[in-house]
């Protein structure tokens, strides 16, 4: 039984308690990240690794040579049916239907308010076929969602299916810059059409060595026989792949990459710096960044709402004329850590936001977040000089422009 | 008097000994650290000022999760280690050496004699942690 608690928090916003009264679940590689010491945390249902050893050291090799994640976890849902193509242009902000065979595209899903439901990614296979990939913690959520609209538009007589494949299929991400040393050595040069895993493409995908960012295609890690959907995708600002296969397989292949990780010092990753990787390249986070009572123009996220078609909640956000927040990021000259949802103060110590996310940067070695701040608040000023409060502890912040872990520029004039 | 050289802990993780010169030493078990992971800030007490027994003397900030830091025994702060202003990570890196918090004073030692030793306290993390 699931339980979700929603709590108005300080700064306005609400934070969403999904509470699981039965046990978590788990990966097909929770006994592998037991097995090698990893702890062990819930996290949006299940029992994930937060990290093996260090989230430092493993956050710093994905930035320099490669990591490998389990993220299993994460939902994955089938749109199919001849009407699918104008079903997914109405449910998704982005312009999903115009995107070719093979290709992704970032996309929100909003409710009728403008409101954020979820962040997501949707693969087309053909105009008949797609799949979105859906944050762990709302697969349930959007699947009810996207199947209630299903609803509404077979009673119109169209015709879409939608089905959650989520506990079919494995999910692991290869990131950082050497990620490609360990992966194409490892997979076969032929080009896959047809049946690939779980997934039947209909098309002729490119060659994975060609892959382009936000592309897809089909090859088999030949010495261990595991098809694999590969996307040159991920969640860190780094080159990298994701990797999805039949969840009875994700063992094999989780283990036959790390046998092979002198290719590209490979080192697996937990959770803990999957985060950092995403924070510093000013990746949202469902929950921090983002949820129901955030629109798109306040996170900044305006660029993946389409102008040429209609969809959920766009009629919404044309009445949203001022707007009532925004996000900015910071980072700190102390060296205590922001956390979500402590209080940002303006020179005269007046609360004016809160932060969304907060932590410290490997890769800069201080801590940076991200928080809303209310519009009123932003003045000159106000960026070269306020305060986060932790825990009675006003530390001084600065704003700057993501992301992170390039070069740092900074937003006031120091 | 406790033998130089040996730990006693509390329950909520912190250990005093005493070192090779016979001075008191506070600091965080390697149980805890290893809980806590990367440790990126810590907030050390004040040298002079004096805490009772379970009185919260600091913080501790790993990457995902901030501690407080408790007194073990009623003490009063000699000095603090101020390498870990600089490289917190020692408490990750030798919790009970390198990484110690502060140097203590103590009037006596039967607070220390109410604590765990180094057997004790491996019991109590194994019957709190079933991992």
């Amino acid at each position: 039984m699931k339980t979700t608690l929603i709590i108005k928090n300080l700064c306005g916003g609400a934070i969403i308690i999904t509470m699981d009264t039965d046990e978590s679940k788990k990966t097909p590689l929770y006994d592998e990240h037991a097995k090698m010491g990893a702890k062990i945390v819930s996290f949006a249902g299940f029992y994930m690794p937060l990290y093996y050893k260090s989230i430092i050291e493993e956050h710093l090799n994905v930035r320099n040579n490669s990591g490998i994640f389990d993220i299993s976890h994460m939902g994955e849902i089938i749109i199919k049916g001849r009407d699918a193509s104008s079903f997914v242009d109405h449910v998704f902000t982005a312009d999903v239907s115009k995107i070719g065979q093979g290709e992704i595209v970032y996309s929100l899903i909003l409710n009728e308010k403008g409101g954020i439901i979820d962040d997501v990614t949707v693969f087309k296979f053909s105009e008949d076929e797609y799949m979105v990939v859906v944050n762990a913690a709302n697969t349930q959520k959007d699947f009810a969602w996207i199947n209630y609209i299903q609803t509404g538009f077979q009673k119109k007589g169209k015709d879409v299916s939608v089905q959650n494949i989520s506990d079919a299929i494995g999910l692991l991400s290869v990131q950082g810059p050497k990620s490609r040393d360990l992966i194409y050595p490892l997979i076969s040069d032929a080009v896959k059409i047809g049946k690939c895993g779980l997934f039947d493409f209909k098309f002729k995908p490119k060659n994975i060595k060609d892959l382009k960012h936000f592309e897809f295609g089909c090859a088999e890690f030949k010495d261990v026989n595991v098809e694999a959907l590969i996307s040159r995708s991920g969640y860190t600002g780094e080159f990298g792949f994701e990797i999805f296969i039949p969840a009875e397989k994700t063992a094999i292949l989780w283990n036959y990459l790390l046998k092979n990780s002198h290719l590209s010092n490979l080192l697996p990753v937990g959770l803990g710096a999957r985060d950092t990787l995403r924070f510093e390249a000013a990746l949202p986070l469902y929950g921090h960044e983002l949820d129901e009572t955030i629109n798109p123009y306040d996170a900044g996220l305006e660029k993946y709402l389409s102008d040429t078609k209609d969809f959920i909640g766009k009629e919404a956000l044309k009445n949203i004329k001022n707007k009532e927040k925004r996000l900015i990021f910071f980072k700190l000259s102390g060296k205590q850590i922001p956390r979500h949802s402590q209080r940002i103060l303006d020179e005269n110590l007046k609360p004016i936001g809160c932060i969304a996310s907060g932590t410290y940067s490997p890769s800069n070695k201080f801590p940076i977040g991200s928080a809303y701040i209310s519009d009123s608040g932003v003045n000159a000023s106000f960026l070269k000089n306020f305060f986060i409060d932790i825990r009675g502890n006003f530390e001084k912040a600065e704003v700057v422009s993501p992301p992170f872990h390039r070069h740092v520029k900074a937003g006031g004039s120091k | 008097m406790i033998k130089s050289g040996s730990f006693y802990f509390s329950k909520s993780h912190e250990w005093i000994g005493r070192d090779s010169n016979n001075k008191y030493r506070i600091g965080i078990s390697d149980f805890a650290q290893s809980e806590l992971g990367d440790v990126v800030y810590v907030s050390l007490p004040e040298a002079g000022k004096a805490y009772k027994k379970d009185g919260k003397i600091g913080e501790i900030e790993s990457v995902k999760s901030v501690s407080e830091i408790y007194a073990p025994v009623d003490l009063k702060i000699i000095s603090v280690n101020s390498k870990l202003n600089d490289t917190p990570e020692l408490i990750n890196q030798d919790s009970n050496g390198a990484g110690f918090i502060a140097e203590v004073e103590i009037s006596d030692d039967s607070g220390i004699e109410a604590l765990m030793d180094e057997n004790a306290y491996k019991t109590f993390i194994a019957d709190s942690h079933h991992e």
